[in-house]
This record gives C-alpha cells, structure tokens and sequence, in this order.
C-alpha cells in the first residue's frame, strides 16, 4: 500500500474511482462554464515546436495532471498559461475573458497562480516577507506601494496563518535563503495559495522532497479550496495518481490523450511512450 | 557625381578608422564573450601599443615592424596580466570586473602620460608610406590604403584562427560551455588566459598600427574603448561579421557622418546603441556570459584570501568597538531590522563637527563630496535595490545642477524651492528615459545608461545658447535660506546648507527604502518571477524606483552647483558616472552609508590626497579601486558588524543574472 495513504485520504479524486469529481465536490463542474479554456496553442522555439496545438478545458475544482516525458512541453504549457510566455497562436481564456495578450501581473490578479520548477523566493526576505509579498496585491487592500499600518499587520497576520498551513510557522523569520530545498519548496507553494487563486499551476512540486515533505505537500493539496483549479506537472507518478482525477499526456508538444487518470495512465500507448516505470500496484 | 566625388576622401577614411575600430573591438569582443571580462582596460591596451610603436618608429621599415612586434608583444603580456588578475573574481559579476578594470584603466593612462608626456606623440611611418597616391583623382595618404590592406589580413587571420582551427574551436566551445570543454581535457583557465592574451594582442597590433590614424595621447584610450563599446554592442556577441558591420557603420559616422551631418553626428552613435539595445532587449534575455569556472583556487588567490580575512576582521573588530556601545543605548525602535541608525547618526555629528575643524578649501570639498554621495546613494538605489546597473544617473545630477543654475541666473535664490524645482526635473527627465532602461538586465543595463548619459552630455556640449557648452555656467547669484535672508556666501554657511539639504534627502530615502516598499524592489530584483507570478507590475517599481533615483541625483547635481558655484559638462559626463557606480560598489552595492562613504572615499583620494602629489589623481584613485575589488569583496558595507550574527552568509546566486523565465521543458 501506499506511503501516503493518511495524507492523500482526502484526495478523494485520486482514490476514488478516478472518473468522476466525488459527490462533495461535484459542485460546479460537468455543465459548468470552465475556468481555463485553451484551444489550439502553440509556441516554437526557433525549429522546435514546444506546445503543438494543445486545446484543454477545465471546470471549476478540477485536479488535473499534466504528465509527459522531458522535454514534452509541460513547463512551456504552464508559463504560457501563467503568461511568463506567449503563444504564438490559439486563444486562452479565463472565465471566458481572452487572457492571451496580458502578462503574468494580470493574471494573477485575474486569479492565475503558480509555483517555479525551481523554489523562487527572495532570498535576504524572511520567509514571512516573502509571503506578505506574494498576498500584497490581493485581499482588496488596493494597488499602491502604501499599506496602513494596521493593513500591514493583517496582512502579516494572513501570512502567518498561511505559513503554518504548509508547515513553516516555526521559520517564519529565517531568511528565505537560509531554508532547506524541502522548505522552499513549500514556501513556494504558499507564495502561490497566498492570492486564493481560481486557477493554480503546479510545476513539479514533489521534485527533490523526501517522503515526509510530500506527504505534507499532499496533506497541503487535500485541503485546497473546492473551487480552485489545479494543473499539476509533475514526474511523480505515486502524488499524480493521488491527486489527479483527469490528465493530460503531453508527448513532443502534443496531448496523446486526455482522460481520467486510472485510464489514462492504464492507456497502452501512454505506457510505451512513457510510463514503462510505473509498476502496476500504484495505478488501482 | 559632385557630391559623390566629395564625399569620397571621408568615406574611405572612415573604411579605414572602421576597419581599425574592428581589430580592437574584435578583442574587446573576444573577451567578453568567450572570457566573460567586461575590460574597461581595453582602450588602455591600445594606447599601450600605439605609443610602443610610436616610441619604435623612425621612419624606417624596421622600426615600423619593430614597433610592431614590441606592442603586440607589451600589450599581450598585459592581458595575461589581466587575465591572472580578474580570475580571482570569476564569481564575482560584472561590477566588480568593471571596478577592477577602471581601476586599471585609470592608473595605466597615468602612468602612460608619465612616461611619454601628455602631448599627442608624432608617429613615424615608412618613408615609403610617408607620401599620397592619386585615386580617382584624389590624393589619398598611402599609409591608410596600406592600412586598410594590414586590416583587412588581420581581420582575415583571425577569422581563420577563430573557425578553422582547434585553438579557435577551444575558445568557441569555452564560450558555450566550458564545463563540457574542460571534460574533454581543455582546461578553461587556459583557455581564459589565452583569450584575454590574445584580445591584449589585437589591441597592441591596432595600436602600433593604427598609431598614424588615431594617434597615443591622454585621450586615447578613453576615445577608443567609447567606440569600441558602442561596436559591441550594435555588433553583438555573436558573429564576427556583425562585428565588423557595426564597426564599418561606426567609422563612416565618425567621418562622412560629421562630413554630411556636422550637427547630428555626435548624437548618432549613442543614440543607434540606445535604440539597439532597447530594441534587443525587448525581443530576447540577455545571453549568458560563460562564468569561469575553477576548482581550487590559485595560490595568490589563497594569500589574498588571507589578507583580505584578516583587514575585514580588523576592521569589523574596529567599527564593532567604535559603535556598538552607542547602539546597544539606542532605544530598540532605532535600530530597525534593516541595519541601525546609529552608524548614520554619528556620520552626521562627525559632519556637523567638521567646520569648526577644515580650512575653507577641504570644507567645500565635503560639501562636494555630499553632493557626489548623493549621487552614488541614487545609484545605489537603481543598483543594488532595483537590480539595474546604472551608468547614467551622472544625466539626472546634470539635470539637476543645470536647472538650479539656470533658475538662479533667473532670479530665483530661494535654496529649497531650488532643490525641490532640481529634483522635479531630474525626476521628469528619469521618467522619459525610465521606460528604455527598465526592460532591460545586466550589463544591457550599463550599455543603455552609458548611452543616455553620453547622449545627454552631447546635447549640454551643444546647446550653448542655455547651457554655455563647453564653458558651462558661472557667475550665478548665490542662493538664500528663504526670501529676504541673508544670502549663502561663506563655505562654512554653503557647507551648513549643503548638509542640511543632503541630511533631509538622505531621511527620506532611508525611510522609504526600509518601508515595505524597499522591500518589493528587493524582491523585484531578486525574484522577478516570483513577484510577476505573485500579480506585482514590477516594471512599474522600476519605473518609480528610477524615477525616485532621478530625483535624488537632481538634489545631488542641485547641491553641487550651489557648493562650487559653477557647472560645466565635464561635471557631469562618463567620469562622474563611473565613479558613482564604483562608489556604490565600492560601498556594496546595497547599502546607503557605503555609497556615501565610498563617494567620500573618492573625493578624498581624487582631490584631497593628490594635491600633495599633484598629477597623480588618476593612479591613486586606480590603486584605491584595484585594492577595493580585492580587499573588500562586500564593500565597505561588509566591514559593519552584521545587523544578524550566525546568518548563513547570501547564496552565491545573487551575484548570478536572474534565471531566463523562458524555458523548453
């Protein structure tokens, strides 16, 4: 059985049947208008085609994977949605709104957000600045570089909450630099919930954890907002088929298929193409 | 056929001055690309070989290939000193090269109008050479068509070296990865050594050759490594032929330019260099430099560790002892996380006090050492805050100093209406050139600001009927506190007001960059993904952060008008700039004091200590930054007791260009 089994019981997508959302979370989805729509993106690098046509929809609350073997286009997919990158053809839209011109800033604030392949913090910041940072322009506390004092002090007190939630209250004042691989990572991950995002995007955040830290991430993950969308990259395979209820099989900048998990990881093409390592047991 | 037929003699002339600038900005290329040396030294070298072969050359085809030999050879042996001397701060970022190299440059061209005066030397040619040829029906100079022959061999010679043979290919590969190079048994070191020789030999072999066309003077090498910056940067990095296109382009302005265009000239090459980059900039990252990578370091690199440990303890142990009885009584609140007040309080008091101690003349060179460290603070901010590299806030200063000038010749005396009207413009002006440097990082950064600063001393040089070019302004009534007070004439009275003024704009910079919103421009800098990613307009704090910066050096070049009651181009051009930047480096980077000490550190070495061994400003001040980049790898900032002991120090990656966001996966 699984290592991470307490935390992952309540995903109940990734140990349910893997079909359908559970009946807790249904709200929304099936009819619903999707959060993120894309159709037909595309981004070259020069003679590499990165992203080659790839259209996906997502509903609100949906736990949605995005696998693929290196160099399959899965972090171009992300920074094109999070708008770190254009595409260079397709629309994008958020909420029905044509996203596909605007930079990450206004993304976000449109409710886009996202965690780095690579933890990215400010490194002379305390951790708690950090995330004070990360929720600055949210809360309805205006788009000024001032904040009153006693915003400031709710704002730090949001970010505290916020940091005991992935676990690093106990660090809250150590330079973000200083903190261990694991814990910037969750630093990450704070940085990124601390907007309360509609939409938020993943890009392997189990990567370089030990088994402790990913049960916390996915103890993390379990209690996101119902609401929330989330696009998870991740090479993974065990925190894919916990979290994920629906995924995306990215091979050479094309979706090979997508589809509930059990079935898309059970796909045989998916299997040759990529998933030859994932031993039959962790796919029930 | 009229104006074809006139234009003729210019336009050969600038193939040949082009052709020349090639050769040396091939070199200057060279090692920035493949070494990843940003050589400000690299006019130097010129200027070395040109007056070897001036020195050799007697008129005959032996003392003309002696002279020759003897540069290429002198200015090769440099750049390997050069190259041992940048190896220790391989880790260290551009700034520090930059300091290192300034240093060098400065001290060099001293040495040099030392030995061989400061007149422009003549320079012998061959006899043969020595006379004109008739080219469709104009007389030409034989030595230049023979020169643009010579060029043209050695631009043809390197390009062979460069892509046909396996040294060539070593020197590409280290360009691309030199950990892949040093796989295959190359090492990197010398590869570095090689390269940086062999860009001092170019330099040399332009010199001794290009001696007769730009000849050895003071002005050389500032002259030549202008151009050749200006050629590598239209050029890029990449292509030889790029090069050389930028380099053709650069002599035809320098010559049928300012033959068909006498009052645009002057602003074009800036100006393309400007658009160039911008241009660049907006369409793709900047591309990394190879970092020279070594294992264990050298032996002098160990002994120098040594020394620099031991001046950093002393001095920590010092400063430690000096302040820290004064800020363990400070109330808590004063000594805020950001580093403590106290260290700015006692500055003040030792400046209030120093009146009552300096003769007139040392008083008003403090008064203009505040303004030059406020300066230097503005840099700071645009630096080490906002992550901009600024070669041009000498533009805001000027700014600044022309219009408190300008108002006073109006009537207008009142000190702190003055200073306000000086920073408003200095702050408009930061806000028109704001948007062209925010898009960019790194040395693109230094490279845009190096052109609005020249961009803006050309049209001060030129617009005489406001600003009295090259004359500048003089003569101006003095200011007064407020309307109907006596009027500031006495240096202790300036000196009062000089502080004063410095002291206000200081508070509020303090405040403001320990406010949270010092904070975000920390982060800007540090983790611009993470901002953007976080919803943060981040250009629009640079955009403010520049804008704040401008205002400060408008105060800055506002004071220094009113303590030496006189402004002239030469206060405000490409040297005020460089020392700006290296007092902020110098100071740190990221700290305030630092900068103001680093600024005061310069004036008192440039002005104060060399009046004792007059014509020696430039050695001395080339020595302080050439023991600065070795000694205090942290700056003076380094040599205060740290606000939080046990801290692990900062990761080397800050020094490190921020992580391209774009990414194939």
């Amino acid at each position: 059985m699984s290592r991470y089994e307490d935390a992952a019981a309540g995903t109940a997508g990734g140990e349910g049947a893997g079909r359908a959302p559970a009946p807790g979370k249904a709200l929304g989805t099936g009819r619903a208008e999707p959060v993120l729509q894309l159709t037909d993106v595309r981004r070259r690098f020069g003679s590499l085609t990165a992203v080659d046509g790839v259209s996906l929809s997502l509903p609100p609350g949906a736990r949605h994977a995005v696998i693929g073997p290196n160099g399959a286009g899965k972090t171009t997919l992300l920074n094109l949605i999070a708008g770190t990158d254009r595409p260079d053809s397709g629309t994008l839209r958020l909420d029905g709104t044509d996203i596909a011109r605007l930079g990450p800033g206004r993304r976000n604030r449109l409710g886009i957000a996202r965690s780095f392949q690579q933890p990215t913090a400010v490194a002379e910041l305390s951790a708690l600045d950090n995330i004070v940072l990360a929720s600055w322009r949210h809360h309805g506390t205006g788009r000024g570089l001032w904040r009153s004092p006693r915003r400031h002090r709710q704002l730090t007190e949001r970010a505290l909450r916020r940091l005991d939630e992935v676990g690093l209250a106990p660090v809250a004042h150590r330079p973000a630099g200083a903190l261990s691989h694991g814990q910037r990572r969750l630093l990450d991950l704070a940085a990124a919930l601390s907007g309360t995002p509609r939409l938020l995007l993943l890009d392997e955040p189990a990567a370089g954890l030990t088994d402790t830290d990913i049960a916390r991430l996915l103890d993390v993950l379990a209690r996101l907002d119902t609401d929330t969308a989330v696009i998870l990259v991740e090479h993974h395979s065990e925190v894919v088929a916990r979290f994920a209820r629906t995924v995306t099989v990215l091979a050479a900048g094309r979706a090979l298929i997508t589809a509930p998990t059990r079935e898309a990881l059970a796909h045989p093409e998916v299997r040759e193409a990529y998933l030859e390592s994932v031993p039959a047991e962790e796919t029930p | 056929m009229g104006f074809l037929d006139a234009q003729f003699v210019p336009a050969l002339d600038g193939v040949a001055y082009g052709l020349l600038l090639f050769v040396v900005a091939a070199g200057l290329s060279l090692a920035f690309g493949t070494a990843g040396v940003l050589n400000l030294s690299h006019g130097t070298l010129y200027a070395l070989g040109a007056y070897t072969g001036a020195e050799c050359g007697d008129g005959t085809w032996g003392g003309f290939l002696l002279g020759l030999a003897a540069g290429t050879a002198v200015a090769c042996l440099a750049g390997v000193l050069l190259s041992a001397a940048t190896a220790p701060l391989a880790r260290r970022g551009h700034l520090a090269q930059a300091l290192l190299t300034f240093g060098l440059a400065l001290a060099g061209g001293n040495l040099l109008v030392e030995f061989f005066g400061e007149d422009e030397m003549p320079v012998p040619v061959p006899g043969v050479l020595d006379s004109t040829v008739t080219l469709l029906g104009h007389r030409y100079p034989a030595y230049r068509l023979c020169f643009i022959g010579m060029a043209l061999l050695l631009a043809a010679a390197g390009t062979w070296v460069l892509t046909r043979t396996r040294a060539g290919a070593a020197v590409r590969a280290a360009a691309d990865d030199p950990q892949m190079l040093a796989a295959t048994g190359i090492s990197p070191r010398a590869v570095h050594t090689g390269v940086l020789a062999a860009s001092g030999a170019l330099a040399g072999a332009a010199g001794a050759l290009g001696a007769p066309i730009i000849g050895p003077g003071p002005d050389t090498a500032d002259t030549v490594l202008m151009l050749s910056l200006v050629i590598v940067v239209l050029g890029g990095l990449r292509s030889l032929w790029a090069t050389l296109a930028a380099a053709l382009l650069v002599g035809e302005v320098q010559t049928l330019g300012v033959s068909l265009m006498p009052d645009w000239a002057p602003y074009l090459l800036f100006a393309a260099m400007a658009a160039v980059l911008v241009l660049r900039s907006g369409l793709a990252a900047e591309p990394e430099t190879a970092a020279h990578q070594d294992g264990a370091p050298s032996r002098p690199a160990r002994a120098l560790a040594a020394v620099r440990a031991q001046v950093t303890t002393g001095t920590a142990e010092l400063t430690a002892r000096l302040t820290g009885p004064l800020t363990s009584r400070l109330p808590a609140r004063l000594r805020g996380p950001a580093g403590s007040a106290a260290p700015f309080l006692l500055l003040l008091a030792v400046l209030a006090a120093l009146p009552s101690v300096l003769d007139a003349y040392s008083l008003s060179l403090v008064g203009y050492a505040l303004a030059l460290g406020l300066l230097a603070v503005s840099v700071t901010v645009v630096t080490g805050y906002a992550g901009l590299p600024t070669l041009g806030q000498a533009a805001p200063f000027a700014v600044g100093g022309y219009a408190t000038a300008l108002l006073a010749e109006e009537g207008w005396t009142t000190g702190p209406l003055l200073v306000l009207l000086a920073a408003l413009a200095a702050a408009l002006f930061s806000l028109v050139t704001g948007p062209a440097i925010i898009r960019a990082r790194g040395t693109t950064v230094l490279m845009i600001t190096l052109a609005v600063g020249e961009l803006t001393v050309t049209a001060i040089d030129r617009m005489g009927w406001l600003t009295g070019g090259t004359d500048g302004l003089v003569g101006f009534p003095a200011l007064r506190w407020l309307p109907g007070t006596p009027e500031l004439l006495d240096e202790r009275q300036l000196y009062g007001y000089a502080l004063t003024v410095a002291a206000v704009a200081l508070a509020l910079t303090l405040l403001v960059l320990h406010s949270p919103a010092g904070k975000l421009l920390t982060g800007s800098r540090a983790a611009e993904s993470r901002l953007r990613a976080s919803g943060h307009p981040v250009g629009r704090y640079l955009l403010v952060a520049h804008l704040g910066a401008g205002a400060l050096a408008g105060v800055g070049g506002s004071l220094m008008v009113t303590v030496q009651s006189y402004i002239s181009p030469a206060d405000v051009g490409f040297e005020t700039a460089a020392l700006a930047l290296l007092a902020a480096v110098i100071g740190g980077t990221r700290s305030v004091l630092g900068a103001l000490l680093g600024a005061g550190l310069i004036v008192f070495t440039r002005d104060w200590l060399a009046g004792a061994w007059p014509g020696h400003a430039p050695l001395l001040l080339g020595a302080l930054f050439v023991a600065a980049v070795y000694l205090l790898p942290r700056g003076l900032a380094g040599l205060l007791p740290r606000p939080e002991p046990g801290r692990p120090p900062a990761p080397a990656k800050t020094a490190a260009p921020r992580p391209a966001e774009r990414s194939a996966t």
